[in-house]
């Protein structure tokens, strides 16, 4: 820290520029990852804030609501099963919602059709109005980003293309899914809604997508075992399972990686000419005495203070976007996921300077001496 | 155990072309504390070689190196760089100071080398500054101070250290006449006041007035003069 911090001290235009450097490939990363997990919460926030543990498909449905269908009188067997504390059934379908009789764009919302049977655990809080009624099937409850494509609390829509008619009674929050609000309605207007066609039931008797089961120590083996044609996994399998939810994930964290690789390779450089630049000071130091160990001390010390500043300023400037940023955009920080980049910038720096440090070792001292500058 | 300095029977050998060129051959010199010492010589005579083979910086081919009791020739690099941190101050061309350190800082930098600094160390750095002339320069850093001042600086960091040998390598190279002549006296002063063994490289003949012994090199060779 002697040498590091004297030297950080006494040259604060060329430490400022690397900083800088450093701070925009930081912003970045934040960014990234706050537009990664915007997106995937909005594609997937309805499972994922969801009180249940595993999940249970039909076989061959790849973990996913749209291609599976089960009975619902499956529910009363799954929860006979061992370690199975709870259950209940859902279903989802895609529809547009339509405010009044109007044929303007503005007025055609996509909504997701969340069915769960009223009073469940999969029924989320309301944070305004009242919760789903058994009794009155058309009520329901949706998530508060409707209010801003103008939906209030009591208006009646459409649902295009079919009869159905919705009644807003609550609003939830964060509750989103394929990247539109979710709209939660009682089992059996669900039904209405996603069989309307004759025979898209396939001739199941109270058909549902899936069953939700509560359960820490649940094995999904065993419930496959006791079920016929059913296919169980956990509820990050089932994100997993959603329609190009990998594919948007795997973008993403493509982009992560690669910006990751790439600050490793710019970073490393940088601090790379900076000790080829002091090749002869070290040599000197050398020659009087000093030892690997203390030069390495002092570049990865040095290194350690230059990221942490930037990845500091990195992080005030990605909070600072994120209160700029327009609200319709799928942009979502979390503390645990800054801190983790942070961590995996701050060693990625850190593993650069290694380069360095390999130089420092070979440097020789003689070179320090009859060298007239 | 003797004190000081001795080298017996060195020869550095390099390899050059396939032929092996004796650098030095058979070089021996013993330098007693508070003895100060010269080598003149032509330029690849082996000054230099011979300076880092004393500086422990170079390990000779045959012969040996005693430094205060201590065998150089079986010594690891580790040791060897312990060995210059306390055992050696170096004065070397043009003061080679860390351009980002103050004066005084110069100083307590070789004693971060070797661990913690106290107070006890940064009192005595400051009056060994004081010694040379530079109390009113404890804060400077090496591009604000002139060439005198800068070899003062390497002259008191030689002695942080309190180490029983000084080799100075053409401690004048980048002086004029009036401050070469200060900058050596010091280094003579200091060198009696404290007992130091010094050998001092230079092609000034100017200078060998302050010394007590004076060795030529010649192709490797050295002999008294």
């Amino acid at each position: 820290m002697f040498l590091a911090m004297r030297e950080l001290l006494h040259s604060k235009t060329k430490f400022s520029m690397i900083v800088i450097i450093f701070v925009l490939i930081a912003w970045l990363v934040f960014i990234l990852s706050g537009l990664g997990n915007g997106l995937s919460t909005l594609a997937a926030s309805v499972f994922k804030n969801m009180d249940t543990d595993y999940v249970v498909f039909q076989q061959g449905s790849q973990s996913s609501m749209s291609k599976s269908l089960l009975s619902e009188q499956m529910v009363a067997e799954v929860e006979k099963l061992p370690n199975v504390t709870a259950a209940s059934p859902m279903g989802s379908s895609m529809a547009t919602a339509l405010k009044g009789q109007s044929n303007n764009n503005e007025d055609k919302v996509d909504v997701a059709i969340i069915g769960i049977n009223p009073g469940s655990f999969l029924e989320p809080a309301i944070v305004e109005g009242s919760p789903l009624s058994a009794d009155s099937p058309n009520n329901v409850i949706v998530n508060a980003t409707m209010k801003d494509e103008g939906f209030k609390l009591g208006d009646t829509f459409q649902l295009d293309g079919t009869t159905q008619s919705l009644t807003i009674v609550g609003f939830v929050e964060n509750q989103t899914y394929n990247h539109v609000a979710a709209v939660f309605t009682p089992m059996s207007e669900w039904r209405k809604i996603a069989f309307a066609a004759p025979g898209s039931d396939k001739g199941i008797e109270a058909p549902v997508n899936a069953i939700m089961l509560q359960g820490k120590d649940i094995d999904s083996s065993v419930i496959d075992e006791q079920l016929s044609n059913t296919d169980t996994v956990t509820r990050a399998g089932a994100v997993q399972g959603m329609p190009g939810y990998k594919e948007e994930n795997g973008s993403i964290l493509m982009m992560l990686g690669f910006l990751l690789a790439i600050s490793a390779f710019v970073l490393g450089v940088f601090f790379y000419v900076l000790t080829l630049q002091k090749t002869n000071q070290f040599g000197i130091m050398k020659a009087i005495g000093a030892r690997n160990s203390f030069l390495s001390k002092a570049i990865i010390s040095q290194v350690f203070v230059l990221s942490l500043i930037s990845i500091v300023i990195g992080i005030l400037l990605t909070y600072g976007t994120a209160a700029i940023m327009p609200k319709g955009m799928p942009f979502k920080l979390e503390t645990n996921l800054v801190i983790v980049y942070s961590i995996v910038l701050l060693v990625i720096s850190l593993l650069s300077s290694l380069v360095s440090v390999r130089r420092i070792t070979k440097i020789d001292p003689l070179k320090a001496l009859g060298r007239v500058e | 155990m003797s004190k000081g300095l001795q080298l017996s029977q060195i020869t550095k050998y390099y390899e050059e072309g396939g032929n092996r060129v004796a650098a030095l051959d058979h070089v021996s010199i013993s330098v007693e504390p508070g003895e100060f010492v010269a080598v003149v010589g032509p330029s690849g005579s082996g000054k230099s070689t011979f300076l880092s083979i004393a500086g422990a910086l170079l390990r000779a081919s045959e012969g040996e190196v005693i430094l205060n009791g201590h065998n150089l020739s079986k010594m690891s690099d580790k040791e060897l760089s312990n060995i210059r941190l306390r055992e050696i101050g170096f004065i070397m061309q043009s003061s080679n100071l860390v351009p980002y350190l103050n004066v005084l800082d110069q100083l307590l930098l070789v004693k971060k080398m070797s661990g913690r600094v106290t107070s006890e160390n940064r009192s005595f750095a400051i009056k060994l500054l004081e010694d040379l002339g530079l109390g009113a320069k404890l804060k400077s850093f090496p591009e604000e101070l002139s060439g005198g001042e800068k070899q003062r600086t390497a002259i008191a960091r030689s002695f942080i250290n309190n180490p029983n040998v000084i080799l100075a390598d053409e401690p004048t190279a980048s002086l004029d006449t009036k401050r070469a002549h200060e900058v050596v006296s010091l280094i003579a002063n200091e060198v009696k006041l404290r007992q130091k063994a010094a050998i001092m490289v230079t092609h000034d003949e100017r200078m060998l007035e302050y010394c007590d012994k004076v060795y030529r090199m010649e192709d490797g060779t050295m002999s008294l003069v």
